[in-house]
């Protein structure tokens, strides 16, 4: 490794391994300017602080039959009952819980093994790059609904091999990306010195390299959280991920199927749920990436 | 051209065996036992340990990994998918009757998706910042945001129920494709119609178009004639992409409008633990995602001259 090799990155290297504060000031500042961006930010914090005191917030219990089945939206029931007489609203609430949940547990699994075959592929190149990246692109080969398809065909149909199986199709868009990134700043000057006063492999990985990569994995995150509602609900609604009477947002619009032409609120209200939450972060996404990573660009 | 061709499809082997190795070590990593799944749904309450053990030698369950892993990839190439479980019938013969309805709801999704995300794209591009440019980023916004089984019944519940244009369910003619492939087509209509803006935009600041603008070119001549044919470039090359989404988006759309297909096929298949239907689903459906990238590519290096094939790639 000389020096001419890392010329084109000689630009890189003032730049610290950690964003200093007014750096972080100013991408906040391009985030809160970003009107879309707030708007999604707002709506899913809404959600979450709903998820978590929904017991507190709930005008009825989820699973219990309150009044009868398939009264429509009223005073009483806002998004009216469902079939066996249970508040849709309630459910609704809770439904939050699990789905994003869902999100976030399927996400940080798939961007923890993903990250991690980025990384090493990334850093080591050669053969061991060889072989990852193969392997990532033949699981590429499969649209992410069918992989996950596969893993619920494995393990059996439960909210928690959902989990499992979205996490585990989002591993190859961690690992590719990553692996670039790290291409790109692996030859840097800071990761150069690091090297020369005798840092060890795994030591540069962890301290110089991974977070002069975050910003694109957080955005891609934010994003993925999204898909994987999405994914995990459409599971849910084909019977292959949870089971009654869990109040889970896509079993919720399976259920109110039968009776839609009678009752559809039944369907339409988590549907609008699931509609909020992604657009949600969709939305933020979209700015974080703007924000943080003006190179980006517009998707 | 016949040897970029021919290069593609080397370049395929590697993956497709990588993907049979993948599906097969999934399916076999598994703790369930085939022989007794196939005897629990044949005649109830004479499972004896022999009969058991004769039905595993039978199928083959006893010997290695690897041989088994031999066995079903010689016989896939030979165009034996093994037998179904479940409707015990050859899982290439299932495949066979009902590829044709996936195949045809996916096309007309497609079909919905190009001409409305095309439409949409550029009409944004040449009002750009208007509110027919928001109006088209919201819809994409949609588009990418909305869970497709919850548009579908949307739709069911506005054209079939309230205004009883269009049939809820079926697998038949041409009217019950209508809202399938609308639901199936949305998602990537919307993704389609921002590209195809940005990119349009970006050509036409290109000076080759003001040029043409220059020497007095009607607008629509400039669009129609000069900047679309290169501003679809880079629309094509997500197009296999889009139909791999479109194989996947069927499975759901299948199940929400009650139609015939694979989609449905694969989901039964799972719920059912049938596992060699399932095996051979996914394998079909990979190869056919495989070949449509390759389809798309060599149709990339055709519309786009600037691509050379060959040696340079």
């Amino acid at each position: 490794m000389t020096y001419a090799s890392s010329a084109p990155n000689v630009r890189r290297a003032d730049e610290p391994a950690r964003p200093s504060t007014s750096r972080a000031r100013r991408q906040w500042t391009l985030f809160a300017r970003n009107k879309g961006a707030v708007l999604g930010l707002i709506v899913l914090t809404l959600w979450a602080v709903a998820a978590v005191i929904a017991p507190h917030i709930t005008p009825y219990d989820p699973l219990q039959t309150v009044d009868s089945a398939r009264s429509a939206p009223s005073a009483a029931h806002w998004f009216g009952t469902d079939r066996l007489g249970r508040d849709v609203l309630s459910r609704v609430i809770f439904g939050a819980r699990i789905s994003l949940l869902l999100g976030i547990i399927s996400v940080v699994l798939g961007s923890i093994v993903g990250t991690f075959f980025g990384l090493v592929s990334g850093f080591y190149g050669g053969l061991t790059d060889n072989i990852i990246m193969r392997v990532m692109d033949a699981m590429l080969a499969f649209p992410g609904l069918l992989l996950a398809l596969i893993i619920i065909a494995t393990l059996g149909p439960s909210i928690q091999n959902v989990m499992i199986a979205v996490g585990f199709a989002t591993i190859p868009q961690y690992a590719r990306l990553t692996r670039g990134s790290v291409l790109s700043v692996r030859e840097s000057l800071y990761v150069e010195s690091a090297r020369v006063i005798g840092g060890g492999n795994w030591r540069i990985i962890l301290r110089h390299i991974l977070p002069n990569v975050a910003a694109p994995l957080i955005v891609l995150s934010t994003l993925q959280v999204g898909n994987a509602i999405l994914v995990g609900a459409g599971l849910s609604f084909l019977g292959l991920g949870a089971q009654p009477p869990t109040p889970e947002w896509g079993l919720m619009t399976a259920e109110g199927r039968e009776v839609l032409g009678k009752a559809w609120w039944i369907s339409t209200f988590p549907g609008l749920a699931i509609l909020s939450v992604v657009m949600a972060l969709n939305l933020m996404g979209d700015g974080l990436r703007s924000a943080l990573d003006p190179r980006l660009g517009e998707k | 051209m016949l040897q970029y061709i021919g290069n593609r499809l080397l370049q395929m082997i590697p993956v497709l065996f990588l993907i049979s190795l993948i599906v097969f070590m999934i399916m076999h990593a598994l703790p369930g036992d085939p022989a007794q799944l196939m005897l629990a749904g044949a005649e109830s309450g004479s499972v004896t340990p022999e009969r058991l053990e004769e039905l595993r030698a039978q199928m083959g369950l006893n010997d290695p990994l690897v041989v088994q892993y031999g066995r079903f990839i010689s016989h896939a190439l030979r165009g034996d998918l093994g037998n179904s479980i479940r409707l015990r019938q050859p899982v290439t013969q299932l495949i066979a009757e009902r590829f044709g309805y996936t195949l045809q709801l996916s096309m007309a999704g497609l079909v919905v998706a190009v001409v409305v995300g095309m439409g949409t794209g550029i009409l944004a591009a040449l009002n750009q910042n208007t509110w027919i440019d928001t109006l088209s980023m919201v819809i994409a916004y949609l588009g990418v945001s909305m869970p497709l089984f919850w548009l579908g019944l949307l739709l069911i519940l506005i054209f079939s129920f309230q205004l009883k244009w269009l049939p809820p369910a079926g697998g038949s003619g041409f009217k019950a494709l209508i809202l399938p492939a609308v639901t199936l087509g949305f998602v990537s209509a919307g993704i389609i119609s921002r590209l195809t803006r940005s990119s349009l935009i970006e050509t036409m600041s290109e000076d080759y178009i003001r040029a043409a603008r220059a020497k007095g070119l009607p607008q629509r001549l400039l669009v129609g004639r000069h900047a679309l044919k290169n501003a679809l470039i880079p629309v094509v090359t997500i197009l296999g992409i889009q139909f791999g989404g479109m194989l996947a988006g069927a499975v759901v759309t299948e199940t929400v409008f009650s139609r015939p297909g694979l989609g449905r096929l694969i989901v039964s298949a799972i719920l059912w633990k049938d596992y060699p239907l399932v095996q051979g689903i996914v394998l079909f459906l990979a190869v056919i995602y495989l070949g449509v990238n390759l389809l798309v590519d060599i149709s990339y290096a055709w519309i786009d001259p600037r691509i050379h094939y060959g040696n340079s790639r």
